[in-house]
């Protein structure tokens, strides 16, 4: 009689365990559909006026090509400070290329993006230093040139990059992009790897993943595509100013785990957690702001929220520190 | 007839739905050495976890000395005259010798608000040299001690104030040869004193040697209490296991010609501080051990084979000239490994069966130019092998982290397998995993070597070595002390010898 009663209960504690990851999952894509339908009552409909589901969009782009180095980054239980001032470099270079060229610009961008990401591989795999140390001194660095460089009058680029300015160039672009990296996290080993990593560095090292190459190529790679983004917000607002990029890092953050991401990284990350929170976090912004809410207030909300999906889905069993 | 010390009253703990001890009584005597036995998950530790005050008890009692005993931590354990040598580092960093010796006892030393380091210190050093371990001094951080020497000041720190009731809790797998003899020394005097051990173990020979009384618990449930002198080896694993244990444990063949044929040779290798000048060759279908004290430098034998060494110099060889100098090397030519640290390196402790099984094998699932992965392929793969280990799980998405011991070494041994590694790199295999899984794989081993695959086996368990090996080198100090072929003579003092 004692051993089926064990078996039973042993699949009922499995049952609960389901439960809960199972609303790890669903909480942020209901949650995205929730606060939409309320928002679009909350503002008679204008939320889903053309005008502003095209200005929502608008500001998605940058934030979700940002966010999908970072979350390759927080999958490997690291953090990343530094994309705003990533993004305001990276601005800066394709405004004072754009003039010669426009794939030029592109690829300035995308390489200055990559040598600032390289720069922290550098302190952080091979210094050894906790990563998001390495990256507030970087986010501070970085943050001291843009003000050199922009502070007078803002950079401008040449009028040329406005023909971008479009939303089929936009989207296909973030699209195309995510497709890539949803292929590549979902069915290559490349997204197992870093989930290892995340979920264990050393068995991940005994179990043959070069970790140390990874976790440099990753950092790297996520300056690169934030380099990206930077030439969409150059599309967008055809000048870098002292200010640009402010705040990317945070905002990214935070979508991320309203995603859902859990904050440690691991075994429990999934790759839709950067498409449901990069939505998530604008349509919750515009529509605090339709509705009148002053930037002081909007902050003290955005707060409370991202307290409360943090306590909801940080894996408290790894936990430990994050590298 | 013996005064009785300690009753343990019908106790009961659940931890959710699992019940981890059930309706367990039993008594333990004064002056005696009491083993408590059974294999992972038996419930052991849950019930000297509450004695000691780490969990509470859901129903039942502890009588001590007629009195109901319920610590709440064990500093309260510590007042009530019981105490713990846990498995596992029971010493905290950054704090001194002393320190950790009086943790949670500090009052002693203080007046007035202040707290005398010197008589602190000076009381420390006092029970350092009483214990004959002088080479340790209070005053020095604990980090500056290896893990032996920290067991050490462990033994003080729960035996200087003569407690009633002393838990062992399978100290010993961590331990030495020298270690271990240090250990039973302070048992058999907390013995003379009138006190009692409450000694945990899976170490059969151990207990049966050590011990003057066994209980044995089995799924969280008492099974029986017996002499020492009136059981044997085999009654014990048949209590253990609730049935008799069938087929051999050990090989059982001698004389075997090993092949000449060398797969793998190590030239040279030293590792700064570690080993020094290690050399040898591994042949094809042989089970090469590898023994001595824990501080021999043996374990990062192992570790410099698979190219998981820093700094190594000097070289190892594959039959074909390849040299491995890294870990993806080391597993790209068909070598495995498990490390000693079972649940860092061998595990990716937060993943699940089928991710650890997979991993080393990702890339060659992996289809096409774009290295597509299919998820059936992967729990195919996952799931054979795992079954094929007869894993104990409740399917290959659960953690490897809810796994006992023996189940999660399962899960390693699989993922090499499924790999198709021919040779076999294994530190300490069966470290603190019960008898029915140690079986398995010393029966695995043997099948690898009649596949003729290789292997080198890294143990502490002397007896294991002679059971399975075709050679024994033993290490001392960071170099190779010696050679010992097998045969049905060797016995363990002659591995002894070589190692002290």
């Amino acid at each position: 009689m004692k051993h089926p009663e064990k078996s039973l209960s042993k699949d009922e504690a499995l049952k609960k365990a389901k439960r809960i990851d199972q609303l790890r999952t669903y909480l942020p894509v209901v949650g995205l559909v929730v606060i939409f339908v309320l928002f679009i009552f909350l503002t008679n409909g204008k939320m889903i006026a053309p005008k502003n589901l095209i200005l929502l969009l608008n500001q998605v782009y940058v934030v979700m090509i940002a966010a999908m180095g970072v979350f390759f980054i927080m999958t490997m239980g690291g953090l990343d400070f530094s994309q705003g001032s990533i993004l305001g470099i990276a601005s800066i270079v394709i405004c004072l290329l754009s003039p010669y060229s426009i794939p030029l610009a592109i690829a300035g961008g995308i390489f200055a993006g990559a040598c600032i990401g390289a720069i922290n591989a550098y302190f952080h795999v091979r210094r050894k230093i906790a990563s998001f140390i390495v990256t507030i001194c970087t986010m501070f660095l970085f943050r001291g040139f843009i003000k050199y460089f922009a502070s007078d009058s803002p950079v401008r680029a040449s009028m040329n990059v406005y023909d971008f300015d479009h939303i089929e160039f936009k989207l296909t672009c973030t699209i195309l992009i995510v497709l890539v990296g949803f292929l590549a996290f979902r069915f290559t080993p490349f997204g197992t790897y870093l989930k290892a990593i995340g979920a264990g560095e050393r068995g991940a090292m005994f179990a043959g993943i070069r970790t140390d190459r990874m976790k440099f190529f990753i950092y790297t790679l996520a300056g690169a595509l934030t380099g990206f983004a930077a030439f969409i917000n150059i599309v967008k607002n055809g000048s870098a100013t002292a200010n640009v990029g402010n705040q990317l890092e945070t905002q990214i953050l935070i979508a991320l785990v309203l995603g859902g991401m859990p904050i440690s990284g691991g075994a429990k990350v999934r790759f839709g957690n950067i498409i449901v929170g990069s939505l998530l976090y604008y349509v919750l912004y515009s529509g605090l702001t339709m509705i009148g809410l002053t930037t002081q207030e909007l902050q003290l909300v955005e707060g409370v929220i991202f307290l409360i999906f943090v306590a909801v889905f940080a894996d408290r069993k790894a936990l430990k520190v994050i590298k | 007839m013996s005064e009785i010390r300690l009753q343990v009253q019908h106790l009961c703990k659940s931890f959710g739905i699992t019940k981890a001890v059930q309706d367990v009584s039993f008594n333990v005597n004064k002056g005696e050495v009491h083993a408590l036995i059974g294999e992972n998950g038996s419930g052991k530790s849950t019930l000297t976890n509450m004695l000691t005050g780490i969990y509470t008890i859901d129903s039942g009692k502890f009588i001590l000395d007629g009195k109901e005993v319920h610590p709440r931590n064990q500093v309260e354990a510590n007042n009530e005259g019981i105490s713990i040598i846990v498995q596992e580092l029971g010493t905290l960093s950054g704090l001194t010798v002393a320190e950790n010796i009086f943790l949670g006892h500090e009052e002693q030393f203080i007046s007035h608000g202040i707290k005398n380091t010197r008589a602190m210190n000076r009381r420390a050093n006092e029970l350092l040299k009483q214990y004959d371990f002088s080479h340790i001094r209070a005053e020095d951080q604990i980090d500056d001690y290896n893990f032996e020497d920290r067991k050490f000041i462990e033994i003080i720190k729960a035996t200087y104030f003569s407690p009633k009731i002393v838990v062992i809790d399978e100290t010993t797998t961590a331990l030495s040869q020298e270690g271990r003899e240090e250990l039973y020394k302070h048992m058999d005097r907390i013995r003379a004193e009138g006190n009692s051990v409450i000694f945990i173990s899976h170490d059969l020979a151990e207990v049966l040697e050590r011990s003057d009384t066994v209980t044995i618990m089995r799924d969280g449930v008492y099974i029986d209490t017996v002499k020492s002198s009136d059981v044997t080896e085999d009654d014990l694993k048949r209590l253990m296991v609730g049935r008799a244990v069938t087929g051999n444990y050990y090989r059982t063949d001698y004389g075997e010609k090993v092949s000449d044929e060398v797969v793998l040779s190590a030239k040279g290798v030293s590792v700064p501080g570690l080993i020094e000048d290690v050399s040898f060759d591994l042949h094809k279908g042989e089970i090469l051990g590898f023994g001595g004290l824990s501080e021999s430098g043996m374990h990062e034998v192992g570790k410099a084979v698979f190219g998981a060494s820093y700094d190594r110099t000097g070289e190892v060889v594959l039959a074909d000239g390849t040299e491995i100098d890294s870990i993806p090397t080391a597993i790209d030519h068909s070598i495995a490994y498990t490390s000693k640290d079972r649940d860092n390196e061998s595990l990716v402790l937060n993943q699940s069966i089928e991710d650890n099984i997979t991993l080393p094998s990702l890339r060659d699932l992996a289809k096409g130019p774009l290295q597509f992965l299919r998820d059936s392929a992967l729990s195919a793969f996952a799931e054979k092998y795992a079954t094929q280990m007869s894993v104990k799980m409740q399917g290959i998405e659960q953690f490897v982290s809810d796994l006992s011991g023996g189940n999660k070494q399962k899960v390693v041994l699989a993922r090499w397998i499924g790999k198709d590694s021919d040779i076999l790199v294994l530190d300490s295999p069966t470290r603190g995993i019960d008898i029915k899984v140690k079986q398995d794989i010393y029966q695995l081993m043997d099948r690898m070597r009649k596949q003729n695959k290789s292997v080198i086996m890294i143990s502490e368990e002397l007896m294991e070595l002679i059971g399975m090996c075709d050679r024994i080198l033993i290490m001392k100090d960071g170099k190779i002390n010696g050679e010992l072929t097998r045969s049905q003579e060797l016995d363990e003092n002659a591995l002894i010898a070589k190692m002290v």
